[in-house]
């Protein structure tokens, strides 16, 4: 730990030189616009994009039926499924817990529900921003395809694309139905 | 077989379509493009390219080329009849303009054999010859 006294004189020069350089009204004016221009930040398409996931892919949940477990590895749409359940870690089967993101970026497939045996397509979004979340991991891989076959791949972490690359879980939207499975089975 | 329900039996096979694809282009462009340009096609800043530039690269010959040759295209597992009518819905939809000619599944199975070697440099030749 630095000495105490020699701290307070680094900070007081600091401060002389600082008050030397830069009036008060110079001061008082980049201080206004820190203050402005910090509220306005939100407003950034950049910072939309980090806090409300506009482009996660609008879901279609209209399937008759019962849905089944969403904390479940069984559940039929974690058919391809390679991380933690966001169910299980305050979010949804669909929805990213709160405070992380959901990756701009995925792969997309086709998980059969066995309740009315029609195909579905699923959007594996993984929801990026806070730790792993350690809860309802699953790992399964329905039409998962190798790496050199990466946008059917289950093993990469599709944070890649969002803002921050921590991987917390991942959601599983059904997008409507399929004419036919995907990736061919 | 009777020699009617033969008769009928060739007409229908007759009145099939030959290479439309059963599955919408629509749907497979949710199954294949979707997860990386986006639903709405606009991609992501610095990561995935929007869809609706696409237009630019059908001015020239080598852009046209690059749409098929370009490695999400060219890779993709689809057959070539359907990769055409993927492109040609695709680029109407998303870039607001109809390949003239729409592409068709011999070009594209020609072109899609030739891959790219290094696609943004391909993508900012074909653009610069544009302008």
């Amino acid at each position: 730990m630095p000495d105490a006294n020699g701290l307070d004189a680094r900070v007081e020069r600091s401060l002389r030189g600082l008050a030397r350089r830069i009036g008060r009204r110079t001061f008082l004016a980049r201080l206004g616009a820190l203050l402005v221009g910090g509220a306005a930040a939100p407003l950034l398409p950049v910072a939309r994009a980090a806090g409300g996931s506009p482009r996660a892919p609008a879901p279609d949940e209209g399937i008759e039926g019962p849905e089944g477990d969403p904390t479940s590895c069984d559940y039929w749409r974690h058919c391809a499924i390679d991380g933690f359940a966001c169910a299980c870690c305050g979010g949804s089967a669909s929805a990213c817990p709160p405070g992380t993101e959901m990756s701009p970026v995925t792969w997309v497939g086709t998980c059969r529900n066995p309740n009315d045996g029609k195909d579905y397509i699923i959007s594996y979004n993984d929801c990026c921003g806070k730790n792993f979340c350690g809860r309802c991991g699953c790992n399964r891989n329905e039409g998962d395809r190798p790496e050199y076959h990466w946008t059917r791949n289950n093993d990469i972490n599709w944070c890649a694309g969002a803002t921050t690359q921590v991987y917390n879980c991942s959601v599983a939207i059904v997008l409507g139905q399929a004419t036919e499975a995907q990736p061919e089975r | 077989m009777r020699r009617g329900a033969r008769a009928v039996a060739f007409v229908a096979i007759a009145l099939t379509p030959v290479g439309v694809p059963a599955t919408p282009p629509a749907e497979d462009f949710v199954l294949y493009c979707s997860g990386c340009h986006g639903p709405d096609g606009a991609g992501t800043p610095g990561v995935v390219p929007p869809l609706s530039g696409l237009a630019a690269l059908l001015e020239t010959k080598a852009g046209r080329e690059y749409l098929v040759r370009v490695p999400g295209v060219a890779q993709a597992s689809l057959d070539d009849a359907r990769l055409a009518a993927l492109l040609n819905w695709v680029l109407a939809e998303y870039s607001g303009r109809t390949p003239s000619p729409p592409y068709a599944g011999a070009e594209v199975g020609a072109l899609r054999r030739r891959p790219l070697r290094d696609p943004a440099r391909a993508r900012n030749a074909a653009l610069r010859r544009v302008d």
